[in-house]
């Protein structure tokens, strides 16, 4: 008895002590850099000179920054173009990859491979794919409808980064959708097939249910990534976002405004914050919309 | 004993902010700029993505250091090119920037006005008189008085050309364009008879060619930027031609360094700056050009070619100012640049050393023919790169370019937009 009560008086503490490497680790890594960044963002701060408090100033500018609209609008496209692919396909795949038969590994695997493949890698070689004298191009040169400048054209460039993409997410959400799928009771499928329900309407009305909420979360997941991409763009527009800078994302201008020996930490940081509160409010909006349906 | 859960907040908030009080700026606890003490202590000496083809050269260069210092030990550290700026800017940031740094002028002068760069013509102004007058020159900064870095190293480099597209094109390959008008006119006649396949350029005009090509750049006062004269305005409205004839690349708008050697290697572009560095490329992965190269003179219309130079800074918060000082200009002195210089196709920035035979006799190579060329250029070159043209200003400059090349502007706007753009992060750079 004298040791239980002894363990009851140290429950207060031992689960701070527990948990005090994981907080460390967050608070280093997460919340000290979040709250540093939103700081910064009511500063004039720049890489090498300490900033002062300028008030609500960087916001104001960002305002009137043609480059910020331009990055809003690329990073809104991107979500527009990438979340639906993203919901459906990978659905469509994970159905096609569900059932055991031979072979059936090795095209789970080759599914999957974009994703681990390394971004840098990937996106050379989509460089060297759809380059002017690429193989794509020398395709359709072969078959007459000639080259495309997919790396030269603004918004040809936005949607051949949209298409690297999805090719690239395609497997991971291939995963998550074949974990939702074998939870779907297959004696439902064969009620519905005995009600003859054909291939169709057994997916409309059995499968897209029944992973409706894996469907939400994938588009949660998708869209935040979307709207915060970065290295697809990067690597296929080049450095400067495209011609113009017009394929520049926000996460893009964030990084080119911010780093550097001149960089502008508070403009950056600004620019930071207004990324995080629409990535706040898509994930709002999507877990709205679905709790909305559910009732 | 129970420990109350606001003592304990506030308890991990303090674990918490202490390691990262550490992270913050290095303060100023730095040294002084007097150089004139004892040469000894532990320094850090970084270069710029060396290591890969110097380490001998290198550590022997420390060996040879620290055998004449007794006394002193010098760390080198590489970094990889990509990103460099970014690194220095972090250990800039973070109070943990090395004692000797490899720099470039325009990275030198955001580091000099942060006070971060030891001003030499105080601490090391002896050593003045071994380099040339605009070597030495090139690490000064408008607006301060000081210089900032050793000049190291200097590059320039010829313009190759592929002279089987110049044949096909029906244009002499022994007769180059020497001179902006024929290289536009070339240039159209090249598009003109591939049709529209090969481009003789690859590369938007960046503020090295407006330079070369007569503009001034910046006012004299060096408090704003100039390039919108009639000069500039005629370069870019000579581009838009280009482009609209496919005599410029249609992928010049997103193109690098690298993707344009790319394509001068493929046959896909006949003309490409380059150094003496890029014809042992030629000659290990494109063969074919390089039985087929042309190596001309860069084309300029103020006399002077275009010249990059490397230097050496000692950073101002250095515990050890005698070593840093004389461990970089050991690494510039005369004997150092020129042992270097034989290894790799680079120029000494020291008074005299281009008059070494090995700069001035040919031996009917290549190799030798094109280093000739560009010591005997580099006598009156001029780093067109205002040293105050930071990234942001590239990036604004280039943008605009774009525009007009798409024909969303006119060469006009589009170049009073770039010096308005460049202007305004002028002046907030403070």
């Amino acid at each position: 008895m004298a040791d239980v009560s002894r363990v009851r008086r140290q429950l207060p503490t031992s689960p701070w002590l527990f948990a005090a490497p994981g907080l460390l680790v967050v608070g280093a890594f997460v919340l000290y850099p979040f709250v540093s960044t939103v700081v910064n963002s009511f500063t004039d701060r720049r890489t090498l000179i300490p900033g002062r408090f300028v008030g609500l100033a960087n916001f104001r500018e960002l305002i009137h920054d043609d480059m910020f609209w331009t990055g809003l609008r690329n990073s809104t496209l991107y979500i527009v173009g990438v979340v639906p692919a993203l919901v459906v396909l990978p659905l469509l795949l994970a159905l096609l990859v569900q059932k055991n038969i031979p072979g059936i590994t090795f095209f789970r695997s080759a599914f999957y491979t974009p994703v681990v493949a390394s971004v840098v890698v990937v996106g050379l070689v989509w460089v060297w794919l759809l380059d002017e004298r690429g193989l794509v191009n020398s395709l359709l040169e072969t078959v007459g409808i000639g080259r495309v400048g997919f790396l030269s054209d603004q918004w040809l460039l936005l949607l051949s980064a949209m298409a690297v993409t999805v090719w690239k997410g395609l497997g991971y959400y291939m995963i998550i959708y074949l974990a939702a799928l074998a939870n779907v009771p297959r004696e439902l499928h064969e009620a519905a097939a005995v009600d003859g329900a054909g291939a169709v309407r057994r997916f409309l009305t059995v499968t897209v249910p029944a992973v409706r909420s894996t469907m939400v979360l994938v588009a949660a997941l998708s869209s935040v990534a979307a709207f915060k991409t970065f290295s697809e763009v990067y690597l296929l527009a080049g450095p400067d976002g495209g011609p113009a800078g017009e394929d520049t994302t926000l996460v893009m201008l964030v990084q080119r405004t911010g780093t550097g020996l001149t960089g502008r930490v508070g403009y950056a940081s600004a620019l930071s914050v207004v990324v995080f509160v629409v990535t706040v409010a898509l994930m709002l909006l999507v877990l709205r919309a679905d709790r909305r349906e559910r009732t | 004993m129970r420990i109350s859960r606001r003592a304990f907040a506030l308890a991990a908030a303090a674990v918490l902010a202490l390691p990262l009080s550490a992270c913050g700026s290095g303060g100023d606890d730095g040294g002084s700029t007097d150089a004139s003490g004892k040469v000894e202590g532990d320094i850090t000496f970084q270069t710029w993505n060396l290591r890969a083809n110097f380490k001998s050269y290198f550590d022997g260069l420390v060996a040879d250091f620290e055998k004449k210092y007794p006394g002193t030990h010098v760390k080198w550290i590489d970094q990889p090119a990509e990103g460099y700026a970014d690194k220095i800017s972090a250990d800039a940031a973070g109070g943990t920037l090395p004692d000797v740094v490899n720099v470039s002028p325009d990275l030198v002068a955001p580091l000099a006005k942060a006070g971060l760069a030891l001003d030499l013509d105080k601490a090391a102004a002896t050593y003045r008189s071994e380099y040339l007058a605009g070597a030495w020159a090139s690490h000064r900064i408008p607006g301060t008085s000081g210089t900032y870095a050793f000049p190291w190293y200097l590059n320039t480099g010829p313009l190759f050309y592929n002279k089987t597209l110049f044949k096909q094109a029906g244009l002499d390959p022994d007769q180059p364009p020497k001179t902006y008008d024929e290289l536009f006119a070339d240039a159209l006649k090249m598009a003109h008879q591939s049709d529209g396949k090969v481009a003789t350029l690859a590369n938007v005009p960046t503020i090295e060619d407006f330079g070369r090509y007569g503009s001034q750049l910046m006012n004299k006062a060096g408090t704003g930027f100039a390039f919108n004269d009639t000069k500039g305005v005629e370069l870019l409205t000579k581009y838009k031609e280009l482009y609209d004839a496919r005599a410029l690349d249609p992928q010049a708008l997103t193109a690098t360094p690298e993707s344009t050697g790319k394509k001068f290697l493929t046959g896909a572009v006949a003309m490409n700056p380059g150094s003496a560095l890029d014809l042992d490329n030629f000659k290990k992965q494109a063969p074919n050009l390089y039985r087929n190269i042309g190596i001309t003179d860069q084309i300029t219309s103020t006399g002077h070619v275009n010249m990059y130079v490397m230097g050496v800074m000692v950073n101002s918060r250095t515990r050890h100012t005698a070593a840093s000082v004389a461990f970089a200009h050991f690494v510039t002195d005369a004997q150092n640049q020129m042992s270097f210089a034989k290894k790799v196709a680079i120029f000494p920035s020291t008074a005299g050393s281009l008059d070494d035979p090995y700069f001035t006799k040919e031996d009917g190579t290549d190799e030798t023919r094109v280093r000739i060329a560009a010591a005997k250029s580099l006598k009156n070159a001029v780093n067109y790169t205002p040293v105050l043209f930071s990234d942001q200003m590239k990036t604004a400059l280039r943008n605009e370019v774009a525009k007009t090349l798409q024909g969303k502007e006119s060469p006009r706007a589009a170049l009073d937009n770039a010096v308005r753009a460049c202007d305004r992060l002028l002046q907030q750079e403070g």
